[in-house]
């Protein structure tokens, strides 16, 4: 399987091994992933509330939109890349975790999903936009996939 | 009058504190409540944060952004305050020795004094600079609080496991 060669290549990297020998290495890259993830999160949480009809209610979609997209766009890049050191650590113990298969399962789906919605509704025009029933899908649809990543991630730890 | 030490101990051996702590699942899910409502605080208040920083959302009025934020916050807060409550009293007896949950301790307390004396002072007269080009530096410097202190609150919170002994 293609995926287990490619685990099995990232323990052996010198950065993986690196930070699986560095004493405070993991724990911060885990506190910056923590923290990329919070705001990240917040941006979230306040995007898709806004797609469903709640939050910033005065402000037009596509406005929202493209205000958070700097946010969602960075943070998805901390996170994933974050994400990618933890993992680079210690490939093999997440290889057989199932939260973590499921999380990065779900991961590739929001960011397709979640991307598409967001950069889609960016660029209507904010004075012929209105809110739809599948928009309003669509948006409890991505945070479902965000929350469920975050209890998968969690769940982690506990497997 | 007994002693702070005597009390954590106490409230360690009811039958609630035992209960949430060596139960299978019940801890790991307030755990897990209590880690992921970081995002419903912090992600909310960290909008209003930037948007006092002129960073996000700058034509947008900030007391409109705190109507429409803060409430959300508060939603977060309750859920944290309740969780943290929970998790505290399980593991009271060894969080009292824990250097990071006591540090956690005082950062909540700060965070919670920036709010208040940030709305009880400049936010008082935010109609004047609502919708500013530049907020006035007292509202800056209480958003960078704001946001280094629930970083460092998110970073104790972290130290908690690694500092059991």
């Amino acid at each position: 399987m293609l995926f287990l060669h490619f685990f099995h290549w990232l323990a052996q990297t010198g950065l993986g091994i690196a930070i699986r020998d560095s004493t405070w290495a993991f724990a911060i890259i885990e506190i910056i992933h923590l923290i990329v993830l919070a705001i990240f999160g917040g941006a979230i949480l306040m995007l898709d509330l806004r797609f469903m009809g709640f939050g910033f209610t005065t402000q037009p979609a596509p406005q929202v939109a493209r205000s958070f997209l700097p946010i969602t766009v960075v943070g998805a890049a901390i996170l994933f890349v974050t994400g990618a050191l933890l993992l680079a650590s210690g490939p093999m113990r997440y290889y057989y975790n199932t939260p973590f298969r499921i999380k990065m399962l779900l991961f590739f789906l929001a960011i397709i999903f979640h991307f598409i919605l967001q950069i889609r509704v960016a660029r209507r025009d904010s004075s012929t936009d209105y809110i739809s029933t599948r928009r309003k899908a669509a948006g409890a649809f991505s945070l479902f996939l965000w929350a469920s990543i975050a209890i998968a991630g969690r769940a982690v730890g506990y497997f | 009058m007994p002693s702070l030490f005597q009390i954590c101990e106490w409230i360690y051996r009811t039958p609630l504190s035992t209960g949430i702590r060596e139960s299978t699942w019940t801890f790991p899910i307030i755990e897990s409540i209590h880690t992921l409502g970081i995002v419903l605080v912090v992600g909310t208040v960290a909008v209003f944060d930037l948007r006092l920083l002129g960073l996000i959302m700058k034509r947008e009025p900030v007391s409109r952004i705190g109507h429409q934020v803060l409430p959300w916050t508060w939603a977060g807060f309750i859920v944290m305050f309740l969780t943290g409550l929970l998790l505290s009293i399980a593991e009271s007896a060894t969080n009292y020795s824990n250097l990071a949950f006591r540090i956690k301790l005082v950062l909540l307390l700060l965070v919670g004094l920036n709010p208040l004396i940030f709305h009880l002072t400049i936010y008082r007269s935010v109609n004047s600079w609502d919708v500013a080009n530049v907020t006035p530096r007292r509202a800056r410097v209480a958003a960078t609080c704001s946001l280094l202190l629930w970083t460092s609150i998110i970073v104790a919170g972290r130290m908690i496991a690694y500092t059991k002994h």
